[in-house]
């Protein structure tokens, strides 16, 4: 309580565990079902996407406060990402279900053919809904304008390659149940991402610490201070660097599967350390040079004089 | 009756939007040897005079008493810091409450709804029966003046005392809360809780829209910053320095 009484730098509060885990699993379910409408995947993945998408949402909705009022952020999407989010994960749920029900019911009740154009729309509905899954979050967080760190346009692009970098994840893990069929171009599309996500922390690091003070005390407290175990360790070591490691030396399907369960459980750390290095813009008075209200060293000297004389 | 006072009981019509000019759609008139004003819209801003301060947090109790704030919320609060080194040093201090803004980042963020803009006085307020407790507008406030309580729990607890039995009922656990410039009070004709308890009359408010209003005179007349005002809100809290 007392640090709301300073002109300190504070850390966001509001946003934490939860939020974190309803970003990763909706960018998980994101990424992932664009990784089966580009790469031939079985149904099966589209269907883990679904599910992970509704897992994130239902996480959302536990941490709200009245989450029996959510079907009123349906109404603000001209002006909240939130609301916007909840639309893609309404849409994106909705045309995902309709474009695998055909595969997953064996065409017994398909409403349409393979090559209509119906399915055509319905499938790049789906497609584009969870590309929007994925870069909703980076919006989300980046239209704060009140936390510097945050307040960039490469969020986006940080949290879809995470989102990416988790699909992939999640592939290397089943690769576990298929003997290892699709492993190789699993692991060299995890390789390629990993590289991206490095690159692409490091350069959004590099640019915050030339920000401003709240912005370089966010980078502070990820690199150096409170989350620098979890961010270095969990997030960057765990998350990436060793399955990089892994998968680089041995292309086993056990390595395969222990690099595609550190990959998820650091992309999930990311978005907590992001969630919580967020400082916000200082109190208006650390900002502005008030000292002594209008009165200069001097005159303060002169005005203290006596009674320092009288000391 | 103060000017200020005065320019509380002028009537407002709810149809005309607001609008960030400070002199738009203001008329003034002499009317019985009396002088009385007449406006379309109303915008409400407080100036806080910084060499008045004294950082007694009497607003933030009066605040606290008026509006029934549970532990760990403060709608109006004081914030303090020390400048200079021994011998030559001094408290600065600095009441910080919602600025309502005329461009308030809260809002846009809102899924619902729920923070919105009062048309007529402009005035950031929170419909707490759509409120759905994100948080969203906390985040983006820059005065980290928003709050979302979670449970309802008082000073001592869950053992209410009679008071906050009556005051608590006034707001929802779970939902964004922060300063209402006093609304309840206002729309009664009242100033806010904070202004009528300050002893060293460091918070003057009134209509920015009206050039005689006390306010509007001290912006013209004093030196005065608006906090973060680079970030594009317009806050409509000026501190005079």
């Amino acid at each position: 309580m007392a640090n709301l009484f300073n002109t300190e730098l504070r850390a966001q509060q509001e946003w934490s565990w939860q939020l974190a885990l309803d970003l990763f699993l909706g960018g998980l379910g994101g990424g992932l079902f664009l990784l089966y409408q580009t790469i031939d995947l079985p149904p099966v993945f589209a269907l883990v996407s679904i599910g992970l998408v509704i897992a994130g949402a239902v996480v959302l909705l536990t941490e709200l406060g009245h989450p029996l009022r959510a079907w009123r952020a349906i109404f603000k999407a001209r002006s909240s990402w939130i609301s916007r989010g909840v639309l893609l994960v309404s849409v994106f749920v909705v045309t995902a279900c309709i474009h695998i029900a055909p595969t997953i019911t064996n065409s017994s009740w398909r409403i349409w053919g393979g090559d209509d154009m119906g399915a055509k729309v319905i499938s790049v509905a789906a497609a584009l809904s969870a590309l929007g899954i994925t870069l909703y979050p980076g919006f989300v967080i980046s239209a704060s304008r009140s936390i510097p760190f945050w307040d960039t346009p490469m969020l986006p692009a940080i949290f879809f390659t995470q989102s990416m970098m988790g699909g992939c994840g999640i592939l290397l893990l089943a690769s576990a149940f298929d003997g290892g069929q699709g492993m190789p171009q699993a692991a060299s599309l995890t390789i390629a991402t990993i590289f991206l996500n490095l690159a692409m922390i490091a350069g959004y690091l590099l640019l915050m610490r030339r920000t401003g003070a709240p912005a370089r005390e966010s980078v502070r407290l990820l690199l150096q201070t409170r989350l620098r175990g979890l961010f270095w360790l969990g997030a960057v070591g765990a998350g990436m660097v060793l399955p990089l490691v892994l998968l680089s030396v041995q292309s086993a399907v056990g390595t395969a599967t222990v690099a595609g369960a550190l990959l998820l459980s650091g992309g999930l750390l990311f978005r907590y350390c992001m969630l919580k290095a967020g400082v916000y813009l200082p109190l208006p008075l650390a900002g502005i040079d008030l000292s002594k209200l209008n009165r200069t060293t001097d005159q303060l000297a002169r005005e203290y004089s006596g009674w320092t004389a009288r000391r | 009756m103060g000017l200020a006072s005065r320019v509380l009981f002028v009537p407002y019509r709810k149809s005309q939007p607001c609008s960030r000019g400070p002199t738009r759609h203001w008329s003034e008139m002499a009317t019985n040897g009396r002088h009385t004003t007449t406006t379309t819209y109303v915008r409400w801003g407080m100036a806080i005079d910084l060499k008045r301060c004294t950082g007694c947090q009497s607003c933030t109790m009066a605040c606290k008493v008026e509006n029934g704030t549970p532990a760990g919320v403060f709608w109006m609060r004081v914030l303090e810091r020390e400048e200079g080194t021994f011998p030559l040093a001094q408290t600065l201090y600095m009441p910080l409450r919602c600025n309502h803004c005329a461009e308030p980042p809260c809002v846009p963020v809102c899924p619902t709804g729920a923070s919105y803009k009062r048309t007529h006085d402009s005035l950031v307020l929170i419909d707490q029966d759509k409120c759905i407790g994100c948080s969203a507008c906390v985040i983006a406030c820059p005065y980290q003046v928003r709050f979302v309580p979670r449970h309802k729990t008082g000073y001592h607890g869950d053992q209410f005392t009679p008071y906050e039995d009556v005051s608590y009922k006034r707001w929802q656990a779970g939902t964004a809360q922060k300063c209402t410039f006093c609304v309840h009070r206002l729309d009664q004709g009242l100033g806010p809780a904070c202004v009528e308890t300050c002893p060293t009359k460091a918070l003057v408010y009134g209509n920015l829209n009206d050039p005689q209003s006390e306010i509007s005179k001290l912006i013209r007349t004093r030196t005065h910053f608006q906090p973060r005002a680079e970030a594009g809100t317009d806050p409509s809290l000026f501190y005079l320095t």
